[in-house]
Formats: structure tokens, sequence, C-alpha cells
């Protein structure tokens, strides 16, 4: 998949529990969900449960531990989605 | 070290669902499941232990360098309604929670209750965010002029790059463990010894 696409539809997963519209509107790969998007960190568990429906992967503990950036996520999602 | 973490309870209904399938299995080890699952009111339990959570590693990452998330590594154990523990990598905290109607409130400590710290919840006028958040801050910052005998002016609170908030007065940094914390109508703030 493209990262550009990726992107797209990663910025419709988190855009329920952000709480900066700003750093929303501008979301590049150096977003810091929690730092930037003021994702609310019992609702970043949303955000990884929706990237495995959405993506039908499974996140593990071990990749969900660095899921804090847009960066860290796209990596996660794409390895995965290798791995299928 | 000081953490805090309060929860407001009416948002998190609307904010979170705690019976998603999932949910339970991410945030929580099989001992904690089970303390949710026993309990006469899940709903409750869950925001206990993820307010013991989030206060602990809010103290943890004041002497640790990364951040993560992997809330199953911050293993809760209550030793009563409203006190326990919490051990991250070999890091033990002692927590204590206030548990009212409409919040949670948890503080963690490093020692098995600090005998000096301040702390002090409120509730907001205001909805929004960044309006609670500044007022949180000014709170803080005229908790430590008093303290410290000088202008609110003279000092300001920066987070670091882990997030960490940090007094400084002009540009030297003032060595305080202290939490700020903000959910919904509540907000509190911890400053230790």
């Amino acid at each position: 998949m493209e990262k550009d696409v990726l992107i797209t539809a990663l910025k419709k997963i988190v855009k329920p529990y952000i709480q900066d519209e700003e750093a929303f509107e501008n979301l590049s790969e150096n977003t810091d969900f929690i730092k930037d998007l003021k994702i609310n960190s019992a609702n970043l568990v949303d955000v990884i449960l929706d990237v495995e429906d959405e993506f039908d992967i499974i996140v593990d503990n071990e990749s969900m531990e660095k899921m804090l950036t847009v960066k860290a996520a796209l990596k996660i999602i794409e390895t995965k989605l290798s791995e299928k | 070290m000081i953490g805090n973490d309060l929860v407001d309870l009416k948002l998190a209904a609307k904010q979170s669902n705690w019976q998603r399938k999932g949910f339970l299995d991410k945030l929580f080890t099989p001992i904690e499941q089970e303390y949710i699952l026993d309990s006469d009111n899940p709903f409750e339990t869950v925001w206990l232990l993820w307010s013991m959570k989030e206060s602990a590693y809010k103290a943890y990452l004041q002497t640790h360098k990364e951040r993560f998330f992997a809330p199953k590594n911050l293993a809760c154990h209550l030793t009563s309604k409203n006190k326990g523990t919490v051990l991250i990598n070999n890091t033990l905290f002692f927590t204590e929670s206030e548990i009212g109607e409409d919040f949670i409130y948890t503080m963690a400590f490093t020692k098995n209750r600090e005998n000096n710290f301040l702390s002090n919840c409120f509730e907001f006028d205001q909805p929004d965010f960044e309006t609670q958040h500044s007022q949180t801050y000014q709170k803080v910052l005229a908790v430590f002029a008093k303290k410290l005998k000088l202008e609110v002016a003279q000092l300001k609170i920066e987070k670091n790059v882990q997030g960490v908030p940090q007094l400084f007065q002009g540009e030297m940094l003032l060595d305080y463990s202290f939490s700020m914390t903000h959910h919904g109508q509540f907000g509190a703030f911890c400053i230790g010894a």
C-alpha cells in the first residue's frame, strides 16, 4: 500500500480521538499521538484496535509499545501487512 | 518522585467502551482483569487501575528517558479498596486513590507515602481543553510562587522531551517533582517536597 494511502486511512482512524484540531490538520509522519494530537492515552488503545480492524492485522504488545507516533504506526502497519 | 492522574467518570463513559472486544486484553494483565471482572463495579475498577498505571508511569518518566505504550508492563496490585502498588520494570510505586461519584484521582509515590506533598483537586468552569490546560498550569505556578516567595511572572513550566513538566525560574531549572492532570470537568496537581 502507498504511504499516502496509509496516512489517509490512519488519519480517518485517529480523527474521533484527537483534541488538537490544528495538529490534526497538519498531521505528518512526525506527529505524536499524545504530545501533538493530545489523544487521551486510554484512547490510544482504541486507535490500536481500530488499526487492527481496518487492516486486519494483530498489533502485538512489542509493536504497541512503540506506537506513539504516526511514523511508528505506519512502520508497524507496513511490517504486519507484508507478513500476511 | 510523584505522579498523578485523574479520570472524569462521566467523560470516560463517553470516550471509551471498556467492554469493547480487545480493550481489557490490551490494557490489563490477567490479575488486573480478574480484579475488574470480580468487582461489584467493573467500570469503576477499570478506571481505578488505569489511573494507577498513568500516575505511576508519570512518576517513572521523571527518572527514565524512554516513553512507551505498554500498559500491561505497568503491573497493578491492590492492597485495599483505594491503595495499591504499580511495578514498572523493577521500580515499585505506591498509589493512593480518591474514588468519588464523579471522578477517580490517583497519586503515585516512589516511597511508601511521601511525607511532604501538596495535592489539590478542582472543578473547571470552562469545558474546553486549552482553558483547562492553562488554568492547571496557572494554579501550579501560583503555588510555587508562594512557596518560593517569588512572583508568578518569574516562573514558568515547560515540558521536556518525555512530556515531563519542569519548573524554571528564568532559564534556571528548579529541581521539583510535580505532576498535573486534567480530564473533563476536573483537574488536579501534586507537588513533592
